[in-house]
């Protein structure tokens, strides 16, 4: 038994996706001989989770993320590699560990489309075996935190995408689980929306020392849920470790925005590389080696008729971006 | 284990509840195909006397009886669950702690059968004055011995359909292989023609196949045309054919979900 939480093994996925050329000949030729082509989803990943921890899973589409989420809920079986997640191997589908994890997709799978979500809910009771107090306690904290009453009598075809993910979110923890993979957890939401759904995950990791694996599109959940990130491209792992150590390890660059009193173009690109910032046009900022900030601050203030500057980190976005394109 | 399944009959019948509509459609289109059967060979019995020895009354109770008992052991499960494996929908319900197939699934087409079983009775009601069937011969204890022999034949069946359907985590066709699997049913069952109207091959080889303990040997244990020890030896049939029938879906079940690949989740 190891320590951890979750211990993946250089896990790899190949996925064989029939291919044919179209037109009538390469159908009736695919009849009797098909072609497959391979394609690597997950290439080698190996990482550790400790219990309690709160972890980004990034990635462009077609990463990779989803599919090593399903394979660590159990959904997919891996072409190669291991997995550990609380003592079981996830694709054993063993009950006592479907008992103890969850996994939420940012889309319907654990709601009944045709009836409301409460007779959902009182199903998951029973399929969970949640005692009735127990049960009773955990949806009034859903409810709390979702505001689940006005949506769980209707029928959750007739609920709006966000209604309908609370609910998703509810009925995948319902049965509290130790371990937590979300897929886009937020997907769909409005900023309210978003905002407490992320403030119940960190609630609920807090209370229960849940770990949580989540993939998210929104870098404000990111940013405020965790600590540590995963990055994949491609299968491959390209980066694990801090959230704050990224920019550092990944683009040890600041931004330097200055407002000059005169508008006339004056040559910054001596100073650093230009850079466009659309959300501030009046600003021209520059991007500079992290070392060399103080010194091109002081040289800028000192050529320049600068009326305001500042130094900031390049956006969290961008140096994402960078570390896939590596 | 008896809350689950409480649970899940309340879940499955609201929402087959919500497709009443399509639910008597699928009934009247299911109908057509016996109460035809049932016109014409009552008919040819009418003109001829009898058919080998069947008289129309013998043709109206066999096919009034097959009415209720193909409902009691037909299931739907391809229809219901064979999308599921390939549109990826079953992610939900794979990472339950509970079988999908075997409990959800089931209850299922049990509520299914139980509505469709409701939307039954007024046309069986409507068939019998039209035919007026001397059911006298029928006896309460043939009824009582069918009963536990029509569980077994859904099962059974269920099984089989069960197992077809998990086909589907090899191949996009498991519909075309359920067509094939239907038309043995029809074939070898009793659905088209009582059994005894078949040719002697065809009845042979029935003996030993598990369509006939889906129609025809509940069907003749109902109108009592069956001795002691035939009744027997259909009970052992359907024993052997459960016990092959888990193993086979066990097989196929166990095997299909490591190539389940979730797709579209």
């Amino acid at each position: 038994m190891s320590s951890e939480t979750i211990l993946v093994q250089n896990l790899s996925k190949t996925y064989q996706v029939p291919e044919r050329e179209g037109g009538f000949g390469a159908a009736v030729q695919s009849f009797f001989k098909r072609k497959y082509k391979d394609v690597k989803a997950v290439q080698q990943v190996s990482f550790k989770i400790s219990q309690g921890e709160i972890v980004g899973f990034l990635g462009p589409n077609g990463a990779g993320k989803t599919t090593t989420l399903k394979m660590l809920s159990g959904l997919l079986h891996p072409t190669a590699g291991s997995a550990n997640v609380l003592g079981f191997t996830p694709w054993e589908l063993k009950q006592d560990y479907l008992r103890s994890m969850t996994l939420v997709m940012g889309q319907r799978n654990r709601l009944s489309w045709d009836i409301p979500a409460a007779d959902s809910f009182l199903l998951n009771q029973a399929i969970y075996r949640l005692p009735d107090d127990e049960y009773k306690r955990t949806y009034k904290e859903l409810d709390e935190l979702l505001e689940l009453e006005p949506l769980v009598k209707k029928p959750v075809r007739n609920l709006s995408l966000g209604e309908r993910m609370k609910c998703e979110i509810a009925a995948g923890l319902l049965h509290r689980p130790k371990v937590l993979f979300l897929d886009e957890p937020t997907i769909g939401l409005d900023i309210t929306g978003q905002a407490r759904i992320r403030e119940f995950l960190r609630e609920y990791n807090r209370r229960t020392g849940a770990t949580i694996l989540l993939t998210s599109h929104y870098m404000a959940d990111v940013t405020a849920l965790c600590e540590r990130i995963i990055i994949i491209h491609h299968g491959n792992l390209k980066y694990d470790g801090g959230i704050n150590d990224l920019s550092r390890r990944i683009a040890p660059f600041k931004l330097i925005g200055v407002l000059l009193a005169e508008s006339n173009s004056h040559n910054l690109s001596q100073y650093g590389t230009p850079v466009q910032n659309t959300e501030d046009a009046e600003k021209h900022y520059i991007q500079v080696k992290a070392e060399d900030v103080t010194q091109v601050t002081s040289r800028l203030l000192a050529d320049m008729p600068i009326h305001d500057i500042t130094i900031t980190d390049p956006p969290i976005e961008d140096v994402i971006e960078r570390a896939f394109n590596e | 284990m008896l809350k689950i399944f409480q649970r899940l009959w309340q879940v499955n019948w609201a929402e087959q509840w919500q497709y009443r509509a399509n639910l008597l459609m699928y009934l009247l289109y299911w109908l057509v195909s016996p109460i035809i059967y049932l016109a014409v060979w009552t008919s040819i019995a009418n003109a001829k006397g009898n058919v080998s020895g069947f008289t129309a009354n013998d043709f109206v109770t066999y096919y009034m009886t097959l009415l209720i008992v193909d409902q009691i052991t037909s299931n739907i499960v391809i229809h219901t669950f064979g999308y599921k494996i390939q549109d990826g929908t079953l992610s939900g319900e794979l990472i339950r702690p509970i079988h999908p197939m075997l409990t959800n699934a089931l209850v299922n087409n049990i509520a299914f059968k139980a509505l469709t079983i409701m939307g039954l009775l007024p046309v069986w009601a409507i068939l019998f004055f039209l035919f007026k069937p001397d059911f006298s011969h029928v006896a309460l204890s043939g009824i009582l011995i069918a009963l536990p022999a029509m569980i077994l034949g859904f099962f059974i069946g269920y099984l089989l359909s069960a197992t077809i359907t998990a086909l589907a985590f090899w191949t996009t066709r498991s519909f075309s292989i359920h067509e094939f699997y239907f038309a043995l049913i029809l074939l070898f069952s009793g659905q088209f023609v009582p059994l005894t109207l078949m040719p002697k091959l065809v009845q042979d080889i029935a003996q030993y196949l598990p369509f006939q303990l889906l129609i025809y040997y509940p069907i003749q244990v109902i109108l009592g045309k069956l001795s002691t020890a035939q009744i027997i030896q259909g009970y052992v049939m359907a024993g052997i054919w459960l016990v092959i029938a888990i193993a086979l879906f066990n097989w196929v079940w166990r095997n299909g979900v490591k190539r389940f690949s979730a797709v579209g989740a």
